[in-house]
């Protein structure tokens, strides 16, 4: 399969990703191996076969509605943000 | 040309559970401090798991009966993935692909039907403030509980827009899984609206106008909707998809910046939520929670109850149980007493905090009705029964400590009555109806009542007075 | 597992530990060494001895931890720049399950970053270099841990095991490695790469120790969904194992050609003739969708990783890039340096696959192609009571020799991934060393819950 580079800056900024043209380049050549390997799944006959997203045997697992103190809360999780202001997290605006 | 409007209507409920969708934190963040509700699951940090809330699935079971829908045995959730400061996990938790709560409809106050797709469960995002050169993050309403409904595109008129949202909210209210605060945007509404030529098959363009949150603006921005796109109908141009945002301030709605790459959001089963299988004993028993709801007070207080003031009675709840343990006989005057209260008393929502016992309701209604109170002191000692401190002690204690009871004994009247007659300042009044003048009969009633301190029931005096006077 | 006591201290136990690993610098194990935090517990759990106060059953046993565990004790990185500076304020499950049992981190170990790879050459921090020679790879994801068990620094060390990263580096490096049941020990407070898969488990020198660390850390947690009850310490026909001559043992015949290094081959043949010896029926089984297994995975398992590390963002913690004028460009500037090429491949394949118009043909034929291995795992287990195979194509290979063919790379993990997708059980177990010197190693693999008769079973192949 063979991945133009616009897919690739496509791809790029979907994952939030700014790539040099080095990287989009070297980049480009290691995802179309890849997909050309996974494609292979293509010879595999799923007709009918409903797919598996868990592995996990339970279901309904859920908890009861009570507040319970947290192990971290607002001071220690905001400590570890960069900028913080006003009990609140800044970025740079938002264009 | 003449258009049709076609209009379907998302709408995002805030659950009132006492935790969040995913964390065992304070659900309630109104008035709270900006990350005060705010668990490491709900920050994002690494290794973190959503923790689901069972009664977040009871609520929603509850929302769905509400709206006579199916619910579905099978459901999971769903990550829908985007890059913003208000979705710290970079996703957020849905159900896309098989939503707890399936087809039904909501009954508006015209009889009209709209159906509804389906409604699922989801995570609400944080809250951006902007600022000149920097914005601020506070994730206090990160994945509170939310039920997203979506409605058939079963609406046409702006009117027909606002009761719907209207009556979604009422039910919502009446199945008590929100506390149904607009103004803190526990409810809001995303309106998708297209005009197509009068009698046309095919829809036309749509425009999607999001993060409505009153009835009155969604009225206000549908009929700016249809006169903007009926315009450019007119003139032979073409209506654009887009999303637009609407100011209540200028009256308009004016499009919506959007990145063109975000509208792929790579939605994904969430592997870190075990599937929801219900019962049908779980939801019959959510169901059978279910209070009376509107629907049911219509058929009920019908004839009973006049249609518009029923219909400002049902935006109250609590006011409407209040109302099902009232005698039969009584109910139109205690729902217009209620009315009086709503449409002219400034404090409305406090009276509504603190409502009267059935009983001394009742009480009150029959000291009305039996003219021991009159239609003054009556509201009067009704709107006594509302202070928490009066509670329990009676709505002819309440009347009888204020004076307020009205004096019925005929001999006691009398009495009062020939006292009036006696004092020379009477005497030209009294001439003067012998006479034929008719209206001094006010001014002799008057002075019988100013004489009784205003407890003379007025029609007896009159009716005295005739006598002794013919 | 040597514990303290009065005659050995903890204090003695972790000197010696820190001592070695400093000893050992150059394989470049520990990300992160706990000095003083490990000689402070040391010296706390020595006084409980003094007093006679019980201690646990890893009183003093120093330990390594893989660094994707969240612990307050040292930056959680997962070897990567964007976590750089991240000291958690909490503490994951399965250390605070370790830790109450009285063992000591001595140190946080190497990984490829966000335990992206199959060498350790991932890493922000450089490779981790094999303990039997020092031109290998370590094996990864969690090559630092099994490193550190090897050369004997800790007596364990925990590991993560998303595709073959617990079982591949204790195959490189002759040693046990246990990928358990899926939902047997919390992920709760594990950095997640693919959280359908992801297991947690440890590096042991022996099944008893194994088994110790097992009955300590599985259990149902409330604050991870996917986690199952405690079956492990229960009682059951699934945890005892019957008498051995009446096993029957699985080969799969799939595996038996060249694309399996000869020697592996021939360490696998050995065990089985030894099996027979004891009594044991070899059953030769064939699996031919496991030839899909990795095509499977390297659709699921990017698409999920895609998912989890989109919170990585430089908002909230971890690595901001500085002088970003505006958001978009702090997303795009602290992703784009933060990240390290492996893990920038995974997520854009990741996103490759879930995107509109690629969902079907990837994503959810990859789940179909799930159902098809978790099938025929089960029809395995119906003629065979366990499986033996390699755990890897080959023994350790040279630094460097993959690292510029992710394909060459993803081909290591063929015979570890159809465990994950499946969610068994699969222990690796040291089976001599070739020609050169190399360890071997081959995986038990049981069907779900049977980790503790895969222990008990792994002692019968020594």
């Amino acid at each position: 399969m063979k991945i133009a580079r616009e897919d690739i800056v496509h791809l790029a900024s979907l994952s939030n990703f700014s790539l040099s043209d080095q990287e989009i380049e070297s980049l480009g050549k290691d995802l179309e191996d890849i997909i050309g390997y996974i494609s292979q799944l293509n010879e595999l006959n799923t007709d009918d076969i409903e797919p598996t997203y868990q592995v996990f045997e339970m279901e309904n697992v859920w908890r009861p509605d009570e507040i319970i103190v947290q192990e971290a809360e607002r001071e220690s999780l905001l400590a570890l943000t960069k900028e913080e202001k006003d009990h609140q997290i800044k970025v740079p605006k938002v264009l | 040309m003449k258009y049709t409007p076609t209009i379907g209507i998302e709408c995002h409920v805030q659950l009132s559970t006492k935790t969040k969708l995913f964390s065992e934190v304070d659900n309630d963040a109104r008035g709270k401090e900006p990350n005060s509700c705010v668990s490491p699951v709900d920050y994002a940090l690494p290794g973190m798991l959503p923790r689901l809330n069972g009664e977040a699935i009871k609520f929603a079971i509850r929302a769905g009966k509400a709206m006579n829908c199916e619910i579905n045995r099978s459901s999971r959730f769903d990550r829908k993935h985007y890059f913003y400061p208000d979705s710290p996990k970079g996703y957020q938790i849905t159900q896309f692909y098989a939503p707890i709560i399936g087809a039904g409809y909501v009954e508006l106050p015209s009889g009209t039907k709209i159906r509804i797709e389906h409604a699922h469960l989801e995570g609400d995002a944080g809250k951006l403030t902007h600022f000149d050169s920097y914005s601020l993050v506070d994730l206090n309403r990160v994945d509170t509980p939310l039920i997203e409904i979506v409605s058939m595109p079963d609406i046409h008129s702006a009117k027909e827009a606002h009761d719907y949202c209207k009556e979604l909210w009422r039910l919502m209210c009446f199945a008590g899984v929100t506390h149904g605060d607009l103004y803190n945007g526990n409810m809001r509404f995303d309106v998708n609206i297209s005009l197509a030529p009068e009698g046309a098959e095919k829809l036309g363009t749509r425009a999607e106008i999001k993060n409505l949150n009153s009835f009155r603006s969604v009225e206000r921005a549908v009929e700016y909707e249809i006169t903007r796109q009926t315009k450019i109908l007119d003139a032979g141009e073409k209506v654009v998809q887009e999303t637009r945002g609407w100011s209540d301030a200028t009256g308009k709605t004016t499009p919506q910046r959007s990145k063109e790459e975000a509208k792929d959001y790579r939605y994904m089963p969430e592997p870190d939520i075990p599937p929801i299988n219900l019962t049908d004993e779980l939801i019959e028993a959510e169901a059978a929670k279910l209070p009376l709801m509107p629907v049911d007070y219509r058929k009920r207080f019908t004839g009973s109850i006049n249609n518009d003031i029923l219909e400002i009675l049902l935006d109250y709840p609590e006011l409407m149980r209040k109302m099902s343990e009232i005698d039969e006989k009584y109910i139109k005057s205690i729902a217009n007493l209620f009315t009086s209260v709503l449409l002219a008393e400034e404090k409305s929502v406090e009276y509504l905090s603190s409502l009267p016992d059935a009983k001394d309701l009742n009480e009150l209604a029959q000291m009305n009705e039996q003219k021991e109170l009159s239609s003054t002191a009556t509201k009067e000692v009704f709107l006594r029964l509302f202070d928490p401190q009066m509670k329990g002690r009676g709505a002819k204690n309440i009347a009888k400590e204020l004076g307020l009871m009205q004096e019925n004994d005929l001999g006691a009247l009398e009495a009062i009555v020939d006292a009036v007659l006696a004092k020379s300042e009477t005497k030209k009044a009294q001439d003067d109806f012998r006479n034929g003048e008719e209206k001094v009969i006010g001014f002799l009633v008057g002075q019988v009542m100013k004489e009784s301190k205003g407890k003379a029931n007025p029609s007896a005096v009159q009716e005295i007075l005739r006598k002794k006077l013919s | 597992m040597k514990t303290a006591n009065k005659k050995v201290t903890a204090e003695r136990l972790v000197r010696d530990a820190l001592e070695k690993a400093k000893h050992f610098a150059d394989y470049n194990i520990f990300t992160f060494l706990n000095e003083e935090g490990a000689i402070k517990k040391a010296r706390e759990i020595d006084a409980k001895i003094a007093k006679g106060e019980e201690v646990g059953r890893l009183a003093g046993v120093p330990y390594a931890l893989k660094d994707n565990f969240l612990s307050r004790e040292g930056e959680t990185t997962a070897s990567a720049h964007i976590l750089e500076g991240f000291v958690s304020p909490i503490e994951a499950t399965a250390v605070k399950k370790i830790e109450a049992e009285g063992a000591i981190m001595i140190g946080r170990t190497n990984l490829d970053a966000f335990a992206h790879g199959s060498s350790t050459e991932n890493s922000y921090f450089g490779p981790t270099l094999n303990s039997h020679d020092k031109n290998c790879v370590a094996g990864g994801s969690s090559g630092g841990s099994a490193v550190a068990v090897a050369l004997d620094i800790v007596e364990f060390a925990t590991g993560t095991d998303t595709g073959g990263s617990i079982r591949q580096p204790a195959a490189f490096n002759g040693i046990y490695g246990l990928k358990p049941t899926y939902g047997t020990i919390s992920r709760y407070g594990v950095v997640a790469m693919a959280s359908s898969t992801d297991c947690i488990g440890f590096f042991t020198k022996t099944p008893e120790d194994m088994d110790l660390l097992m009955s300590i850390t599985s259990g149902q947690d409330s604050k991870d969904m996917t986690t199952l009850p405690d079956y492990y310490n229960e009682d059951s026909e699934m945890s005892s194992l019957a008498d051995i001559s009446s096993l029957r043992v699985g080969v799969i015949k799939d595996f038996d050609n060249e694309s399996v290094d000869e020697e592996i081959r021939g360490a696998l043949k050995k065990k089985c003739e030894l099996l027979k010896s004891k009594g044991c029926e070899i059953v030769e089984l064939e699996m031919p969708s496991l030839k899909y297994a990795l095509a499977a995975y390297y659709i699921i398992v990017p698409a999920e990783i895609a998912s989890n590390l989109s919170r990585y963002d430089g908002v909230r913690y971890g690595f901001r890039a500085e002088d970003s004028e505006d958001l978009d460009g702090l997303y795009e500037n602290t992703r784009s340096e933060g990240f390290m090429p492996e893990n920038k491949r995974r997520i854009m394949i990741g996103n490759f696959v879930l995107s509109s118009g690629f969902y079907d043909a990837y994503f959810l034929k990859a789940a179909k192609a799930r159902t098809l291995i978790i099938n025929e795992y089960e029809k395995a287990f119906s003629k065979c009571d366990f499986i033996l195979t390699p755990v890897s194509p080959n023994p350790a290979f040279k630094l460097g020799e993959k690292i510029n063919d992710p394909v060459a790379m993803y081909l290591e993990d063929m015979m570890s991934v159809s465990l994950n997708l499946a969610g068994v059980p699969g222990l690796a177990i040291p089976a001599g060393k070739n020609k050169t010197g190399l360890p071997l190693g081959l995986q038990l693999v049981g069907p779900r819950r049977s980790d503790k008769k895969i222990i008990e079973f792994a002692k019968e192949l020594i």
